[in-house]
């Protein structure tokens, strides 16, 4: 079935085919547009389930996560301040190895305000243990939601689908909703092994000794580390099933590229343009996207940009006396490598600014003359 | 590095195992012990019963159970609860709080409860059963019999009048404690298997020496000679012996005092028959030397003596009885005043020289005291005007022993029972090589003299004595968990109407009352389980078992803080060090 | 009267709480009322401490440890879960202490009260954070000492329950360990109950109260017949129903037996007593003129 709707209503079609039946929110903008659209469906009965109308978003998380304990499927939506308040509750969630899967619009942090698009508030959180998906449009958080429950409920670790702030949140599309029993099919009923059990009662999570934490936290990095596989594995799996497949990263013109343009998100929509129309103009110039970003794929990128020299990491986040986030994680994944590439920091879109192809094309005119390598990041103004 | 036991597909750690596994017993250094002590009531009660169980187990709904721990110090549960002088009110705890357990209804409520049901009365088995004789059926006699009987002994009991009781059936009027009631009471302890001879008077229709055929011999006759005043003319028509007009009413006479009665004394046989012969249709006069406050009747009685419109003169003391032409007799009293003296109890009553007051009536009736026959007794046996209690026969083989009113000593009924129940345990004592003075001092409930059965039957059978316990005081009773209540206001019939005639004046406790009534103990000293210490033990170390009457403490738990012997109500919990 | 007969204890010994600890009789008795079928959350209080350290327990219900100001939502999330599983024959118990309800814990309770999410919030009120010391929460009473009060607590305890009152949830009432059956009583009643039900505990505390460890029952006791805390219940927030007529003794009775109060002047005592009387007054009267609403 075919719909012209916005990237949130996306992602609540994604919702109620997962049948998801506990649903805990509260509103922010600009991700409003799927907590009333879920809203309205549990009004009308086409999703039968529970929705939790809390008073704040670190509520809502904590209400996710015990539930999921209890043994149900559980979502949340939240964005910028809101997925901030969460943050002890992200680490929580990640702790009690619960399958949560939350779409996060990602909007700019105060202060001072905005509600534009901006990737810092869940970069920010890359350190809570969660899978992290970065999507470049509705259809693809669509999917990447519907794949999201499947991997997460595998791993047992919570899985966050970004998306950005009116530019996929609010920008309608036709989009392709698949139908309910394939997705039936696609998703295997909830269970968790870990959860409350009156015939056998026990305490969880408790206070332990270092070395028992370790250990929980060794066993969840190989979970995570695990991720990059299985996700790749899904992927396939949704592509043969639903016939649209994205892989954990996206090579796009890369095969004789001299300068290699990173990006995530809805840039990479501009950037498929822009480098098409480079190439035309003779320039060799390729683009990779990266949709996985926690685990980072970094055998897959090492893998895919091999015999690259020059790559320009595109970043719609600051991290102040640190730089790009993607760019650092590209940076830190190509180290060891042996064409000693040049990676340079291009700092685009901060606060919302639009990345045009004007601007992408200037990064890589900027990249093309530079020989030296460049650490600090460089801010691109239109 | 440690390796923790768990499900190797647990993701996140999850604590199975219970706590139980730390000793955490070893944190404190002392633990609660269970202390049952002695209530005062108990160590107040002649006979030692174990009021706060009884109390209890009546609160429970238990009363069989409440009626056979009676019985075990005290065969007479219905005529106590009637006629007793409560001396354990007197001294309950709860006087300090707010108003004493109603614990004298409470026994007549148990007894008027269970009249219709056969307590059991476990007669201990002996081997070597002695024969013995009782003379004289009353309180004392009778209780004798019965503590007796249930050492196993064969008891024969001889009694001058036609019937059995004493004191309680032909002295006490019906009004007070009905015929019935004592009839129930006596049959139950005949039960026991006593051979009872009545219409035998020992030095009349049977020699004394003839007792030296039993083993042992218990002589109870009372005191039923009433005494004279002392002052000219008193052989007169006009004037009867308190005790003698009491026996012929309770032997179904038609006695006709008159119209104008005088009556002198202020003890409880005073209020007797001053209230008996309001029945009659006499008006009452009660002429007392002292004050109302030094009347050694039961104050009961002499409040129900005023409502019934007995008037009281006090002060007074005759001095001269002139029989007048008219048929009246006229009476002069002295006036007298009190003086204080250090030296005795009660203070003196004085004559105020040339001070006098006239009375005029159809009867005077003397209720000035009773005294003892003991012209049937050797000398041997008698001291100043009382026996002794403890001596030997003639014989120098049959050994004898003496109590109730017979012997110096407070005289009521639950004095009397207290003494046979003394002399049963030392004729029992005297055929073994026991030391009667130890065996006593281990048995006693208190230091008021009370013996308890129940410890002379277990340390007989078992050689185990236990250590006498001690007496709980008011400053040991939290009475932070009792809610103030006030005590049931006993319900009597009218006193116009209760004149007509001599039904019971009282009506006993609603059951709803004796609930009330019960749940109002304190428990001093006995465990009621209440349950305090199981609640607030904040490890869960109690347990409590109130079928067996078990309290545990889990050792390896109790931190030994000390909550429930606090917490104990009744301070039956006991913090000790440990070493 | 929950007898070891009819339901065991389910706070099994071994635990680590303070010798005489208030809390611990509280919590005992509480889930031994609520019965095996519960599933309860615990926060980081003197309640995680007595949970015991991996691999040990002493709670005989599954109980999640959840963070500290969010025991409300936690148990909702559970509670939603379990009806949508359809087993909403297993109770939710919520218990916090009293910096996780009066201070962080506040705001999230209010938002499941608000929801009116089916669980039993408890909350364990001895009147300081305890766990980490002995510091001043917004339960702390007037003039009370603390670690971060040295010299008596300047504020005034909140009125937990004209907070919760607010809320129109169907029930609320105080408890305290002093009066156990009262306490059981209200949890079975609660447990019988659809909604948000929250019950406010007083549990003495012997370390932080400066008293002697065997006193916890008594200073309840006396902190309800004083006054202080009336034992009351409120159902939808409207119909006040007192359940304990107090003996109506004098603050002292209750304040010089603990040493944290052991410096107050007869000022301050005076003070107390009249803002006790008036917020007893005040009581009565919401009782009297709520007598008819149902």
């Amino acid at each position: 079935m075919r719909e012209f709707i916005t990237g949130n209503e996306a992602v609540a079609y994604a919702v109620k085919l997962c049948r998801t039946p506990l649903i805990a929110a509260y509103p922010i903008t600009p991700q409003t547009g799927i907590y009333e659209k879920l809203s309205e469906w549990e009004a009308s009965g086409e999703i039968k389930g529970i929705m939790m109308r809390t008073e704040s978003e670190h509520s809502a998380m904590a209400s996710c996560i015990s539930a999921s304990l209890t043994g149900v499927r559980t979502f949340t939506a939240t964005s910028s301040q809101g997925l901030a308040l969460m943050h002890e509750m992200l680490h929580f969630a990640a702790g009690c190895r619960v399958p949560v899967v939350m779409a996060n619009v990602n909007r700019l942090l105060a202060a001072p305000w905005g509600f534009w698009a901006d990737q810092l508030d869940s970069l920010s959180q890359r350190d809570t243990g969660w899978i992290q998906f970065y999507c470049e449009n509705g259809q693809e958080a669509l999917d990447t939601v519907i794949q999201s429950y499947r991997i997460a409920e595998q791993v047992y670790l919570p899985a966050m689908v970004c998306l950005e702030a009116f530019f996929v949140s609010h920008f309608m599309e036709p989009i392709d909703i698949p139908e309910q029993e394939e997705v039936d099919l696609f998703l295997p009923p909830f269970d968790l092994p870990h959860k409350f059990d009156i015939e056998r009662p026990g305490f969880f999570v408790p206070v332990v000794p270092s070395e028992l934490y370790r250990k929980y936290k060794h066993m969840a990095q190989a979970s995570m580390d695990s991720v990059k596989e299985v996700s790749l594995r899904v992927d396939q799996e949704f592509k043969k099933m639903f016939g649209r497949g994205y892989g954990i990263i996206e090579p796009i013109m890369l095969e004789d590229a001299e300068v290699v343009i990173v990006t995530a998100g809805s840039i990479t929509s501009t950037a498929r343009i822009t480098i098409k129309r480079l190439r035309e103009g003779g320039k060799k110039v390729g683009l990779l996207k990266i949709r996985l970003f926690r685990p980072f794929p970094v055998e897959a990128i090492q893998e895919t940009l091999k015999g690259k020299r020059k790559i320009a990491v595109i970043d719609r986040n600051i991290s102040l006396g640190g730089g790009g986030i993607f760019c650092q994680e590209l940076r830190a994944g190509m180290v060891h490598s042996s064409d000693h590439p040049l990676i340079y920091s291009y700092i685009a879109g901060v606060g919302g600014t639009d990345v045009t192809p004007e601007v992408i094309e200037k990064i890589v005119f900027d990249a093309t003359r530079r020989n030296e390598p460049s650490d600090p990041p460089i801010w691109v103004m239109e | 590095m440690k390796v923790y036991a768990e499900s190797p597909e647990l993701m996140i750690p999850i604590s199975f195992e219970s706590t139980e596994v730390i000793e955490t017993g070893k944190w404190g250094f002392q633990k609660p012990y269970t202390t049952s002590m002695i209530a005062p009531c108990e160590e107040a009660c002649p006979a030692g019963i174990p009021i706060a169980t009884f109390i209890y187990l009546a609160g429970e709904g238990k009363f069989r159970e409440a009626l056979e721990t009676i019985l075990k110090e005290n065969p007479f549960p219905g005529v106590c609860g009637r006629v007793c002088f409560h001396p354990c009110e007197s001294v309950c705890n709860r006087n300090q709080y707010d108003e004493a357990v109603s614990v004298n209804p409470l026994e007549r409520y148990v007894f008027d409860t269970t009249m219709d049901l056969s307590p059991k009365l476990n007669p201990a088995p002996n081997t070597d059963p002695k024969e013995i004789a009782i003379v004289g059926a009353g309180p004392a006699g009778l209780s004798c019999a019965y503590f007796l009987a249930l050492l196993g002994h064969k008891v024969t009991l001889f009694e001058a009048r036609k019937e059995p009781g004493g004191v309680l059936r032909w002295g006490i009027p019906e009004f007070r404690l009905p015929k019935q009631v004592l009839k129930k009471e006596i049959q139950r302890i005949l039960g026991l298997g006593i051979e009872l001879k009545t219409g035998v008077r020992v030095g009349k229709d049977l020699s004394i020496e003839a007792l030296s055929q039993f083993d042992a011999v218990f002589l109870s006759p009372g005191a039923s000679r009433g005494i004279l005043l002392g002052i000219e003319d008193e052989n007169l028509i006009k004037i009867w012996r308190g005790i003698d007009f009491l026996n012929r009413i309770n032997s179904g006479e038609q006695v006709r005092p008159g119209k104008v009665v005088v009556v002198i004394g202020g003890g409880n046989t005073a209020m007797d028959v001053a209230r008996s012969a309001r029945r009659l249709g006499s008006s009452v006069t009660v002429a007392y030397r002292r004050t109302k406050k030094e009347m050694p009747a039961i104050s009961d009685e002499i409040e129900e003596a005023d409502q019934e419109g007995v008037r009281f003169e006090f002060l007074i003391q005759p001095v001269k009885i002139k029989l007048l032409k008219n048929r009246k007799i006229r009476i002069k009293f002295q006036r007298m005043r009190l003086r204080k003296s250090s030296q005795e109890k009660r203070p003196r009553p004085i004559p105020i020289k040339g001070s006098f007051v006239m009375m005029e009536a159809d009867r005077l009736i003397t209720a000035v005291g009773e005294g003892v026959d003991l012209s049937w007794i050797p000398q041997a046996l008698i001291e100043k005007e009382f026996l002794k209690p403890m001596s030997s026969l003639w014989n120098g083989k049959t050994k004898v022993f003496a109590g109730g009113d017979a012997i110096e000593q407070h005289r009521s009924v639950v004095t009397a029972i207290s003494s046979g129940k003394r002399a049963a345990i030392s004729i029992d004592l005297s055929f073994t090589e026991m030391n009667p003075e130890e065996v006593f001092s281990n048995i006693r409930v208190g230091s008021k003299g009370a013996l308890s059965m129940e410890a002379y039957l277990r340390g007989r059978q078992t050689g185990i004595w236990e250590e006498p316990k001690g007496v709980v005081f008011y400053d040991q009773i939290n009475t932070l968990f009792f809610a103030p209540s006030e005590r049931v206001k006993k319900r009597r019939i009218d006193p116009g109407k209760s004149l007509r005639g001599f039904s019971e004046v009282h009506s006993g406790l609603l059951p709803e009352e004796a609930e009330h009534s019960a749940l109002r103990c304190f428990s001093c000293g006995t465990c009621n389980y209440c349950y305090n210490c199981y609640f607030f033990c904040p490890e869960g170390a109690v347990t409590l078992d109130p079928v067996n009457q078990i309290r545990t403490v889990d050792f390896q738990h109790c931190k030994g803080c000390g909550t429930c012997a606090k917490a104990c109500p009744r301070n039956v919990v006991e913090m000790r060090r440990e070493e | 009267m929950v007898l070891p007969e009819d339901q065991p204890n389910l706070l099994r010994p071994g635990h680590s709480a303070c010798a005489g600890c208030g809390l611990a009789i509280g919590m005992k008795l509480v889930l031994q009322a609520m019965g095996r079928k519960t599933i309860a959350v615990i926060v980081p209080s003197c309640e995680g401490a007595i949970g015991g350290v991996y691999p040990n327990t002493s709670y005989g219900v599954p109980t999640f440890h959840s963070a500290f100001e969010i025991a409300a939502p936690t148990a909702a999330g559970i509670a939603n879960a379990l009806k949508i599983l359809g087993k909403d024959e297993i109770q939710v118990v919520a218990f916090a202490g009293d910096g996780g309800t009066f201070d962080i814990g506040l705001q999230s309770l209010s938002g499941v009260a608000k929801n009116n999410d089916d669980i039993l919030y408890v909350c364990l009120d001895n009147e300081a954070y305890m766990n980490t010391g002995i510091q001043v929460s917004s339960a702390t009473p007037s003039f009370a000492w603390t670690g971060t009060t040295p010299r008596g607590n300047p504020g005034r305890k909140k009125n937990i329950m004209e907070i919760m009152a607010a809320h129109y949830n169907p029930y609320s009432a105080t408890a305290t360990i002093g009066f156990p059956q009262d306490l059981q009583h209200k949890i079975v009643k609660a447990k019988g109950i659809r909604g948000t039900k929250f019950i406010h505990m007083l549990v003495p505390c012997p370390t932080g109260w400066r008293t002697p460890p065997d006193l916890s029952p008594e200073l309840s006791i006396l902190a309800v017949e004083t006054n202080i805390f009336p034992l009351y219940e409120v159902e939808g927030g409207r119909r006040y129903i007192i359940n304990h007529e107090p003996r109506a003794l004098p603050v002292q009775e209750y304040l010089l037996r603990q040493g944290r109060f052991k410096h107050l002047t007869q000022e301050q005592i005076q003070q107390i007593q009249m803002e006790v009387d008036e917020e007893w007054e005040k009581l009565k009267n919401r009782a009297r003129k709520s007598s008819g609403k149902r």
